[in-house]
């Protein structure tokens, strides 16, 4: 797929952008939501002679000890089938435990043992799609004390051990490096940039912890100006990609998720300009 | 050390609102504590899963007010988590807890609503079968179609409340006339099926309730027709079958039956 800005596609939107067809560099849908046998996944199918999909999964619990769901994973497979998207992802956290599903990216301790669990599922996962997913560094919350890599270096193996890309949600940068006194900065100079296929930005909340301020990835407002110039420093150190604008709480008008997803876009095609001058 | 398998057993532990001291140990705190910390994720479950259900269940949530229905729904949610990651299929349990949550005991119809909810939430995201066309029965003669071993389509229910749950349900659809139900009206029996393009609802007499549900227990034609007849009240088969298929209620499965009785003849 071309480095190009693209929306996350939501409920609120489909008829209008069914209707209309306006033009973005693609779509992303969360695998999740057309499982089912609703209308909805007709409509996608119908889009898909105007449109580039990323198809982004968040429940498949690449980080769950027990392995994958097979039921799961199999209709997961059948969709990917169906719709030929043009990238697959899900995240590094995991959201099943004793067979119960949790509905939220829950953090993963970054060690060894972990580094097996992902690798292995995330192995399974490519072996049954038959193609390299993207793995998305979360938003966390919390950090353990017995972790023995950074995140960047666990992706970084991971990567090396799966054959996996990665997908930079650069909002996720931010908000982790807030809450767990991390630099964003340092974060970027540990990832292996050649296996990043896609960038996610959002908006996030800031929120009170026990007195402190916690930033809370809820993707329900316009992305912040530091979120912003992270973008830039990622571009800059790591290169154009297809980039995606995701909105999911207090879902606006579908004209400001494409003000925003331009934004996106002029930031790309400038740095693919100022790259284009230096080589 | 907390295994990995520990580990996510303890914070399944936390979103049921157990304590977990060994996992709390193993999270770094600082100005904001391990505690602190791990409550972000339990509510956030707590809050996506209660919403999650507030779409499904949104006639139940219209009627007690958003509070009221977090609330219960919370206590739902401790009790039931989903058992996997499609929030769609999340909530078959609900309508019986409400039939037994304390609260809502001066509301005797809100599970039967909360039932109809969960019913149309299930037609909605059936696949869109083939069902039974007379066309398909028409080149039959009519003791093979007595001998037809029918099922309901795919999505498609019967629902018998004591109370009348049609009449709550379109009142308290957003935009609704500002009307009061009598529940002195008394009982209901619906068809809940999927449409093309949503789900919905239709009336049904007590005699085409129990032609249906002896559809639904995989009576022929003729065994289900007996049923109806049986309820006393006047009973016209063909009328309501003609009803049902226009209704496209009945599944087809029976287009290979038909197939191989043809071949057959």
């Amino acid at each position: 797929m071309r480095a190009v800005a693209g929306i996350g596609l939501r409920s609120p939107h489909i008829a209008e952008v069914a209707h209309d067809r306006p033009a973005t560099g693609f779509l992303e849908i969360h695998a999740e939501n057309y499982l089912t046998g609703s209308p909805a996944l007709r409509t996608i199918e119908r889009l898909r002679g105007d449109y580039e999909f990323s198809l982004h999964a968040v429940g498949l619990s690449l980080g769950s000890v027990e392995g994958l769901d097979d039921t799961h994973l199999e209709r997961v497979a059948a969709l990917a089938e169906r719709l030929a998207p043009a990238l697959i992802s899900d995240h590094l956290a995991w959201s099943v435990s004793g067979g119960r599903y949790f509905n939220d990216l829950l953090p993963l301790p970054y060690t060894e043992e972990a580094l097996d669990v992902v690798v292995g599922n995330v192995l399974k996962l490519q072996d049954r799609l038959k193609r390299q997913v993207l793995v998305e560094n979360p938003s966390c919350y919390l950090g353990f004390a017995h972790s023995t890599l950074s995140e960047p270096a666990f992706l970084g193996e991971l990567v090396r051990r799966s054959g996996c890309g990665l997908l930079l949600d650069v909002n996720n940068i931010v908000v982790t490096a807030h809450n767990l006194r991390l630099d964003p900065a340092a974060w970027l100079a540990d990832l292996p940039a050649s296996a990043i296929g896609e960038y996610h930005l959002a908006g996030h909340a800031v929120n009170d912890a026990d007195g402190e301020p916690i930033l809370i990835d809820d993707h329900g407002s316009r992305v912040s100006e530091g979120v912003w110039s992270l973008f830039d420093a990622v571009l800059e150190r790591h290169g154009p990609r297809p980039t995606l604008l995701e909105w999911d709480t207090d879902i606006p008008a579908l004209g400001v998720l494409f003000e925003e997803a331009a934004r996106a876009g002029h930031a790309l095609k400038v740095r693919a300009a100022t790259d284009a001058r230096a080589a | 050390m907390l295994a990995l398998r520990d580990l996510q057993a303890a914070l399944a532990g936390i979103v049921r609102g157990e304590d977990q001291p060994r996992l709390e140990a193993a999270v770094i705190g600082d100005a904001i504590t391990a505690a602190a910390r791990l409550r972000i994720y339990r509510h956030h479950i707590e809050q996506s899963l209660t919403t999650a259900l507030a779409a499904t269940f949104s006639t139940v949530q219209a009627i007690v007010g958003e509070d009221f229905f977090r609330a219960m729904a919370r206590r739902y949610v401790a009790g039931d988590l989903p058992c996997q990651p499609v929030l769609a299929e999340y909530g078959a349990g609900f309508p019986a807890f409400i039939a037994g949550y304390e609260p809502a005991t001066s509301l005797p119809y809100l599970a039967d609503v909360a039932r109809l909810d969960w019913a149309l939430n299930f037609a909605f995201h059936s696949p869109a079968a083939n069902h039974l066309t007379p066309a398909d029965l028409s080149s039959l003669p009519a003791e093979r179609v007595a001998e037809l071993p029918l099922a309901l389509a795919p999505g498609t229910a019967v629902l018998r409340s004591s109370y009348p749950i049609d009449r709550i349900w379109r009142v308290s659809q957003p935009g609704a006339a500002d009307e009061t139900v009598d529940l002195g009206v008394g009982g209901v029996s619906l068809l809940v099926l999927r449409r093309e393009d949503d789900a919905a609802f239709v009336g049904l007499s007590e005699a085409e309730e129990a032609f249906l549900s002896a559809v639904e227990r995989g009576e022929t034609l003729e065994g289900a027709a007996e049923v109806g007849f049986q309820t006393g009240g006047a009973f016209d088969l063909s009328t309501t079958f003609a009803r049902l298929l226009a209704l496209k209620a009945i599944a087809a499965t029976q287009h290979h039956f038909v197939e191989r009785v043809e071949k057959a003849l």
